[in-house]
């Protein structure tokens, strides 16, 4: 035997055990067809991105946990798929001194998952005073009192519309069952058509079906959430039959998936609107002009056409998506203008007066930071940002990108030590003005001063009467064209992809977009 | 011989303090208030200065820097690494629970890159300038330059899509260990290739080489009793070191197969300035990477009695 039979042997070795180990493992978990192979089994497989790594209400539900709590638990009011306010937990509520106070009638026998009854004592622990939504998003909230067993009142520092912050996910009604006599979470209690089963970390959620549920019932036994950190593992794992859906596709796949036997895409325009945050504090963004000729410059629409693959939809400095509340539908918006913006970067007395392509002043040059987010969720930030740069540099405006993690970014922010910052807006629909916060001067991250504004803000936010609401939307609207704190890039469009399998899904724009009802497998 | 061991365990524990203080003054270095950072994942966007200042005292983060680190320092010793800032779970337990996968894909890792490399480096060395050895050589510079998550992804678009073979992600079955160990054995597999074959050219250039041959000792003899032996020695140092560093985690992979692994931990607990979590994976990588090294000097020892007697101050 010489060495060249050894090395084949091993070789076809090394290939019978790798063949072997493809042939004989034939475990259900994460093999090819997702779920088991038996008579039409209704257990939908669903990639996320993240795990969820908490249940409680004292944080936020980061990541992409929210689509799993949106299966478990539930809110006083909803949303419909089209925006549209509903009753949720809460059969109804009024309001008896224009939203100061809010009395809500809760819905009567509904159980949660352990068995015990939603009552009033169940919304008074979950919008308790150590939870993070009032500590964090409805801070005006004075008191939380049962009336009767099946009456909450909530009672406000300011007139608020309450009934429209109550819609998110993300401060939902838990059941006190939750926690153990020592007070420790023990195990997610939810009202939602699907009860927690198992979690493994950083794998997968398991959810069986609520059989007691109040509302319909799902048509789905179990829903598994595998967690898949990289998304374009995510999208072969769809092609592949592991997963059924997916709920993020990556801008560059739509067009190939949409053309593939047995993907379906859903599109729809978010409330979510991608935006240039300036440094309104520093030169040379505290000059209104300068703010302007950026505006001018930046062809919104190339950006959804090119970068992304026509997802989404140019905003041309529109902080309000189309399908937010008191949008302005007559709202004017930006349009690519060069030559308007050299104007006004000249007349704001940036000049090229070196003729190396870039404009100074008091000698010193335009240069300026873009800061990018490292974060999965602006995987487009980057290729957009690049975009910016290039056109900004034919108005004789320098950008140099700096793509940082979230901590850099923040540190960044408070020191003032930025030009501009690409974001992402989460914008909770409704007719509170939580995003226009942003440029608040009481916002601690805010740098822009401006009372006109901060006037607006307050009383958009402390107003519950329709008509006043939209003309101060309106308002604002039309003061964030003409100022422009900030410029308002692409309103997004959420995508989610789903196999052949899966039938009955519609896309909402609310956000988390996962709303499972009337969803069914068809497995042949 | 035990004296040899008790010196590099001594050196062991200096070295693994030592690591202690850099994990611990290399985390507030970092941009960013950590105090800022971790209210901002609890709280979200609405923080007010308060609540950053009440979470700093909580945490325990407006002591004086070299205060922090003593308490931290006492808790250890009582194997108390404390709690996660993002999660309030125990982050011994957590690294735990990590822990399996990480060494499992380690040594799969290990053993499909020794699989590859050692036949391709000895054969490279016996057949010395020709167009095997030459091919070997290409593939493995091809190995060692091609990026992990390249690799990886390619991996899973060729077997998990186009032929089926194996699952695209995830962790539970010996199926899906295949794709992540051979995107990480195969850069490995490239470097000890080449130095199965430097080091195997090297000994079979030595005197005792001609002499085992006069003797009349057929190839085959020379090569697996005399020849590899000696060659293998600075190889099994290499792939000690190698699994050293293949239980730190290999983040890029488990990102990409979704391998819930000690790697994928660490990187995403930096991100959120998850302190505790940041210093315990680190002194417990460094831990886990200085006893392999500890076993890898040991087996060297074992494996080279010249070693063993020579150190015998």
């Amino acid at each position: 035997m010489n060495r060249s039979f050894k090395f084949i042997l091993i070789i076809c070795m090394l290939l019978v055990v790798i063949g072997a180990s493809a042939c004989i493992d034939e475990e259900a978990k994460g093999t090819a067809e997702g779920a088991e192979s038996g008579e039409n089994s209704q257990e939908l497989v669903v990639g996320i991105g993240t795990d969820v790594s908490n249940w409680y209400l004292d944080t936020f539900a980061a990541g992409d946990a929210r689509f799993v709590w949106a299966q478990v638990y539930e809110t006083l009011v909803r949303l419909d798929s089209d925006l549209n306010i509903i009753p949720g937990l809460a059969e109804s509520w009024e309001t008896p001194d224009d939203g100061k106070t809010w009395i809500f009638h809760l819905r009567k026998n509904v159980t949660f998952h352990d068995g015990t009854p939603f009552n009033a004592d169940s919304v008074i622990f979950s919008y308790s005073n150590q939870s993070y939504v009032r500590q964090a998003v409805l801070k005006p909230v004075q008191s939380v009192e049962a009336i009767d067993n099946y009456t909450v009142k909530f009672v406000l520092a300011k007139p608020m519309p309450l009934p429209y912050y109550l819609t998110h996910v993300a401060w939902p009604v838990m059941g006190p069952g939750c926690l153990d006599e020592a007070g420790n979470f023990v195990k997610p209690i939810g009202t939602g058509p699907f009860r927690f089963e198992t979690q493994t970390k950083d794998q997968e959620v398991v959810l069986t079906r609520n059989e007691a549920y109040w509302g319909e019932k799902s048509l789905l036994d179990k829903v598994i959430f595998k967690v898949i950190p990289e998304a374009a593992t995510r999208v072969i794992a769809l092609e592949t039959g592991e997963v059924d859906m997916i709920i993020k596709v990556p801008e560059y796949d739509v067009k190939r998936l949409e053309t593939e036997e047995g993907i379906q895409i859903h599109r729809k325009l978010t409330t979510f609107t991608d935006f240039l945050q300036f440094n309104c504090d520093d030169s040379p963004f505290n000059d209104t002009g300068v703010r302007q000729s950026v505006a001018y410059a930046i062809d919104t629409e190339t950006l959804v056409n090119e970068v992304l693959e026509g997802i989404g939809e140019p905003a041309g400095g529109r902080p309000y998506s189309p399908v937010m509340m008191y949008s302005d539908p007559d709202l004017e918006t930006y349009s690519q203008d060069l030559e308007k913006a050299k104007a006004l970067l000249e007349e704001a007395g940036w000049k090229d007066s070196d003729g190396d392509g870039i404009r100074d002043k008091d000698g010193k040059p335009l240069h300026v930071s873009l800061i990018v987010s490292k974060g999965v969720w602006a995987a487009r930030h980057n290729p957009m940002a690049q975009v910016v740069q290039g056109t900004l540099r034919e108005i004789g405006m320098d950008i140099e990108i700096q793509v940082l993690d979230e901590g850099a970014i923040s540190k960044l922010e408070s020191t003032g030590d930025f030009g501009m910052i690409l974001r992402s807006g989460y914008f909770v629909w409704g007719p509170y003005p939580k995003h226009f916060f942003v440029h608040h001067s009481a916002s601690p991250y805010s740098h822009y001063h401006n009372e006109t504004y901060d006037q607006l803000v307050n009383a958009a936010d402390t107003t519950v009467d329709a008509q006043e609401q939209e003309e101060l939307y309106h308002s604002l609207q039309t003061f964030v064209i003409e100022e422009v704190p900030a410029f308002y890039l692409v309103h997004e469009e959420k995508v989610v992809a789903t196999g052949p399998s899966v039938k009955g899904y519609t896309i909402s724009s609310e956000d988390p977009w996962l709303n499972l009802s009337g969803v069914y497998l068809e497995r042949e | 011989m035990w004296e040899y061991i008790a010196k590099r365990l001594a050196m062991v524990s200096v070295v693994i303090a030592g690591v202690t203080l850099v994990a611990f003054s290399a985390m507030y270095l970092a941009p960013g208030d950590p105090a800022e950072v971790i209210a901002l994942a609890r709280y979200g966007e609405d923080l007010s200065a308060s609540q950053i200042e009440t979470l700093r005292e909580t945490e325990g983060l407006d002591a004086p820097v070299h205060m922090q680190y003593l308490i931290w320092l006492g808790h250890l010793l009582r194997l108390d690494f404390g709690k996660s800032l993002v999660t309030s779970e125990d982050v011994l337990a957590e690294i735990f629970q990590k822990l399996p996968a990480t060494v499992e894909l380690a040594i799969a890792s290990l053993l499909i890159s020794l699989l590859i490399a050692l036949p391709a480096g000895i054969l490279g060395a016996l057949r010395k300038n020709t167009l095997l050895d030459s091919s070997c050589m290409f593939v493995s510079l091809v190995g060692v330059s091609i990026p992990n998550f390249w690799l990886g992804l390619l991996l899973i678009w060729l077997f998990a899509l186009t032929l089926r073979i194996f699952p695209s992600f995830g962790y539970g079955s010996l199926k899906h260990f295949v794709l992540p160990a051979l995107t990480l054995g195969s850069s490995m597999a490239a470097v000890t290739a080449r130095l199965t074959r430097a080091s195997l050219l090297e000994v079979l250039g030595q005197e005792y080489i001609v002499a085992a041959r006069a003797r009349g000792l057929d190839e085959r003899t020379v090569l697996f009793r005399h020849a590899l032996k000696n060659a293998l020695l600075p190889v099994v140092t290499f792939a000690g070191m190698q699994f050293g560093y293949l239980l730190g985690g290999a983040v890029i992979v488990e990102s990409i197969f979704s391998w819930p692994g000690i790697g994928k931990l660490l990187v995403d607990s930096i991100f959120a300035r998850d302190f505790s979590m940041i210093q315990g994976c680190v002194l417990f990588i460094a831990v886990l990477f200085s006893f392999s090294s500890l076993v890898v000097d040991i087996l060297y020892a074992v494996l080279d009695p010249r070693i063993r007697y020579d150190r015998s101050d």
